[in-house]
């Protein structure tokens, strides 16, 4: 009897715990791996249990536009880029950046030394691959502010769609492809060729860099007192994520591959992809940088993605709160 | 039987063409890996080295079977790297999805065949409804059911069940409108009313018609399921392993999961033939 | 909420409507039978258009017919533009070459019931691949620009192509064979005279089918790598870009070519097989 009002007891106690921890969805913009292991090893390691916070992740994926998910109601937060959560802000998504752990841009354009392309003197008449879905933004302006044209015209380059693999480098239906450091380019790198064979154009050495992997939600959220502090929590939590996956980088792909349900990743791949990703969040404390801001909205309206400055697209409201 | 011998050649051929393809697609890249160490590739080097690429342009037959068999075999079947495991994901979409689509189908038939109405106005939005392609707007779907709370199985079901409804009507009505004028005079003798006509003459005649569009539906429901897996995370499934096949470059992955979906359907199709023989012999309908 | 009872109401009445035209004497008139199609998808439109703006859906989500015809209308150029890359590059070129490989491999393994015995469970297991791993492959072997495209179209007509010839080659009757026989016609006499005229309506079954498949295998393929035009090209980068409104606009045109193409085979089946039963009406 005695056992049984204290099993009761407990279970109660419990119920009540559990209650009273909130429940979050964060949204990523990829397929689980490295390039997010902050928020799995928030996950992991209790940061969010510490903040009474039951979160629950979602991976991304090519055909997974995050900003449809959280405003179809499947997310609370989303891992997004700060080109495409403009342009969605300017077709109608009310949605916000309320922080930023990636200070500096992966993004590069990685070519086949063979094509004797040392510089982007060099582009004309060349064919270069890049991805879309928001990826493409930077190529274009570049272009434009080369001067080249990119339908293929003379004296101007072409431009290909390609999909999220460097096969189309490796068999040469393009010169040039839009890569990851963290990713794409060490899959370049496996495939069996070595950086002699490859000219990089980095995105942050020709200017043309936009702010990567930000936290958004729905504008609407912002508005709520409750809302707000369990986005305090969260951001708190993560960035503390982040902090213990940049100082632990092989533990922290550990813990990604853990969660990877597909099974196809490797520890090789994720530990080197932690390792350039430490470089990426290196420098931010998860306060949006408004300089690197400015620069990217001058990038996307060169682009001619978006006609009109944005206002309220961000706010350092969760983050000063968060970071105290 | 009798078609055992000429399949078994048909195949033999197939795989003899595959190995010389391997060969010949293979060699532009051994040639420029050579060019960049400097040195030259014998044919022999070549032969050797194109069937055994780690990202071959085509994987040669024994590379897809050993992929297969670790995957398959090797692996158990709980594992998330286990292809039975990510096979078994898409078949509960594919039947579920079949089953929605097979009962939808048939509804519309029912409807087409017995009002006027429906009969002129829905048989063209219907064929209108296949051309739109479905890799566009299941992501849409997806999103619009997750918001309404449907999550997980049921929105790739759907997917299925939006590709397998259609060969399912056109084969009912069809078999719906079969029975001939003799056949349905004779019920109105008995004075049989429409219900009556129904399920004694109208909807047993439609049995050979309706096996046959369920052959076709359920490779359609499995193709369907593939693609609801895309937008879902592209996590599980055998949609999902094509996709990070392709996204990560692992061309040999790509090619077990393809044949591991033909496999399915092909044994699918098969369970179908068999449940309709059954059936029909029963009948008396045997063809 | 007064958007939803609209879209109601005006459903029941276009019901009501439908079915007091196909019940009526003039239901078998030419313009009541493509009344009640259009008032059906006119229909579907407006109760589209009220639902999502009574239940207040995010454009970025399902944008409304209205705006959706907005955008197709300022787009032609590049809606043309996309057409031509997918449609007459791709799907069209796909289509004709993956239909006569598939009607000569009929006529040349007709000969030989062995290697027709052989063929058809192989080609069912090929045609049993799904496109989201072949168009991949495809691209990666033939290259971005519209090659790729017309390889997977080929690669999903060939084989609904080729049993439909082969079942039509063996439609016909015994008596009209052994009138040829009489007549003492060679084997391509027969072939060209009676069993390839008596196939025809098998075969534009095969080629209604492969209209539907060539235009979706287009599509789909642009998925997997694309030159910047085309309309699967347009369908993934817009909805990258939230751009929901295009994205329909060119479904729209992918449902219209669909349709129209389907129609045209249709048309020209009415006319070569005039005296098939099922062209009686």
């Amino acid at each position: 009897m005695k056992k049984l009002l204290m099993s009761a007891v407990a279970s109660a106690m419990f119920a009540g715990g559990v209650n009273a921890a909130d429940d979050m969805t964060l949204q990523l913009k990829w397929v689980t791996q490295a390039q997010f292991a902050g928020y799995y090893v928030a996950l992991e390691n209790g940061f969010y249990s510490d903040e009474d916070l039951n979160v629950t992740i979602k991976p991304g994926g090519p055909d997974i536009a995050p900003v449809q998910v959280l405003l179809g109601g499947g997310a609370d937060v989303m891992v997004d880029w700060l080109p495409s959560a403009l342009a969605a802000r300017e077709q109608g998504a009310p949605i916000v950046n309320i922080a930023q752990p990636f200070a500096s841009s992966g993004l590069m354009l990685t070519c086949l030394k063979e094509h004797n392309i040392n510089s982007p003197a060099d582009f004309p008449g060349h064919t270069l691959g890049t991805w879309f879905f928001g990826n493409e933004i930077p190529l274009f302006t570049w272009m434009g502010k080369l001067g080249y044209a990119t339908d293929g015209s003379a004296g101007g380059v072409t431009i290909q769609k390609i999909n999220f693999n460097v096969d189309p480098l490796l068999q040469k239906q393009v010169e040039c492809a839009t890569t990851m450091t963290y990713n794409e380019y060490w899959q370049v790198i496996d495939a069996g060729l070595s950086a002699d064979d490859l000219v990089v154009f980095k995105y942050e050495d020709e200017g043309i860099s936009t702010l990567e992997d930000g936290l958004y939600v729905d504008e609407a959220k912002l508005g709520d007192a409750g809302e707000v502090d369990k986005l305090v929590r969260f951001v708190r939590a993560s960035m503390k994520g982040w902090k213990w996956a940049e100082e632990n980088p092989d533990a922290a792909a550990d813990i990604v591959l853990e969660y990877d349900e597909t099974g196809a990743q490797t520890e090789k791949h994720q530990r080197r992809m932690m390792g350039e990703i430490a470089k990426l969040t290196a420098g931010s404390n998860g306060a949006l940088d408004e300089a690197a801001y400015e620069r990217t909205v001058g990038i996307v309206m060169d682009g001619g993605v978006i006609k009109a400055a944005p206002s309220g697209a961000w706010t350092h409201a969760i983050t000063d709160a968060a970071l105290n | 039987m009798k078609s055992l011998v000429p399949v078994l050649t048909v195949v033999a051929a197939i795989m003899a063409l595959w190995y010389g393809g391997a060969v010949w697609m293979n060699s532009q890249w051994t040639l420029d890996q050579a060019a960049r160490a400097g040195t030259e590739a014998s044919l022999r080097a070549i032969v050797v080295d194109t069937m055994a690429q780690d990202r071959p342009i085509l994987p040669a037959p024994h590379q897809v079977l050993s992929e297969l068999y670790d995957t398959v075999i090797d692996k158990k079947i709980t594992s998330k790297r286990s292809l039975v495991f990510h096979a078994w994901i898409t078949l509960s979409a594919t039947l579920l999805g079949f089953v929605f689509g097979t009962i939808a189908g048939i509804f519309l038939a029912v409807g087409i065949v017995h009002n006027r109405a429906m009969d002129m106005s829905v048989m063209p939005w219907a064929i209108a409804s296949q051309t739109i392609p479905i890799l566009a707007i299941a992501p849409m779907i997806i999103v619009v059911m997750n918001s309404v709370g449907i999550q997980g199985l049921v929105p790739k079901a759907f997917i299925s069940a939006y590709l397998s409804f259609f060969p399912v009507v056109v084969g009912m009505v069809k078999g719906l409108r079969s029975p001939g004028a003799m056949q349905l005079d004779l019920m109105r003798t008995y004075h049989a009313s429409r219900v009556a006509t129904f399920w004694k003459l109208r909807l047993p005649a439609s049995m050979p018609y309706l096996f046959t569009s369920l052959k076709v539906g359920i490779a359609a429901s499995l193709v369907g399921a593939i693609v609801g897996e895309l937008p879902t995370g592209a996590v599980r499934g055998l949609g999902a392993r094509m996709l990070s096949g392709s996204y990560y470059g692992q061309t040999i992955q790509i090619w077990s999961a393809l044949f591991m979906a033909a496999a399915v359907a092909a044994g699918l199709v098969a369970i179908v033939g068999i449940i309709q023989r059954i059936t029909l012999r029963r009948m008396g309908l045997a063809q | 909420m007064i958007w939803v009872i609209g879209a109601l109401l005006f459903w029941t009445g276009a019901w009501w409507l439908n079915t007091w035209l196909a019940g009526s004497s003039l239901a078998g008139t030419r313009a009541v039978k493509l009344a009640v199609p259009v008032i059906f998808g006119v229909t579907i439109l407006v109760v589209w258009e009220a639902l999502v703006r009574g239940l207040q859906v995010p454009g970025v989500i399902l944008p409304p017919p209205t705006v959706i015809g907005a955008k197709f209308a300022a787009s032609l150029a590049i809606l043309w533009e996309d057409f031509v890359q997918t449609f007459i590059k791709g799907a069209l070129s796909g289509f004709i070459i993956g239909c006569a490989a598939a009607v000569g491999t009929a006529i040349a393994i007709d000969r030989s019931p062995f290697l027709q015995r052989g063929l058809l469970p192989v080609g069912n297991f090929i045609a049993a691949l799904p496109i989201i791993g072949t168009a991949p492959i495809l691209v990666m072997w033939f290259g971005f620009d519209w090659h790729s495209k017309a390889a997977v179209v080929v690669v999903m007509v060939f084989f609904p192509m080729l049993v439909n010839t082969v079942q039509g080659l063996a439609s016909s009757e015994v008596m009209q064979r052994d009138l040829m026989k009489t007549y003492s016609a060679s084997y391509w006499q027969t072939l060209f005279k009676l069993r390839l005229p008596a196939a025809m309506p098998f075969i534009f079954n095969g080629l209604k089918i492969s209209t539907t498949l060539a235009l979706i295998g287009a599509i789909v393929a642009e998925f997997f790598g694309s030159p910047i035009r085309g309309m699967g090209f347009r369908i993934s980068t817009e909805v990258g870009r939230l751009g929901l409104d295009m994205v329909w606009a060119e479904i729209t045109v992918a449902a219209i070519a669909g349709s129209a193409f389907y129609g045209a085979v249709a048309l020209i089946e009415k006319g070569v097989t005039f005296w098939h039963p099922s062209q009686r009406n």
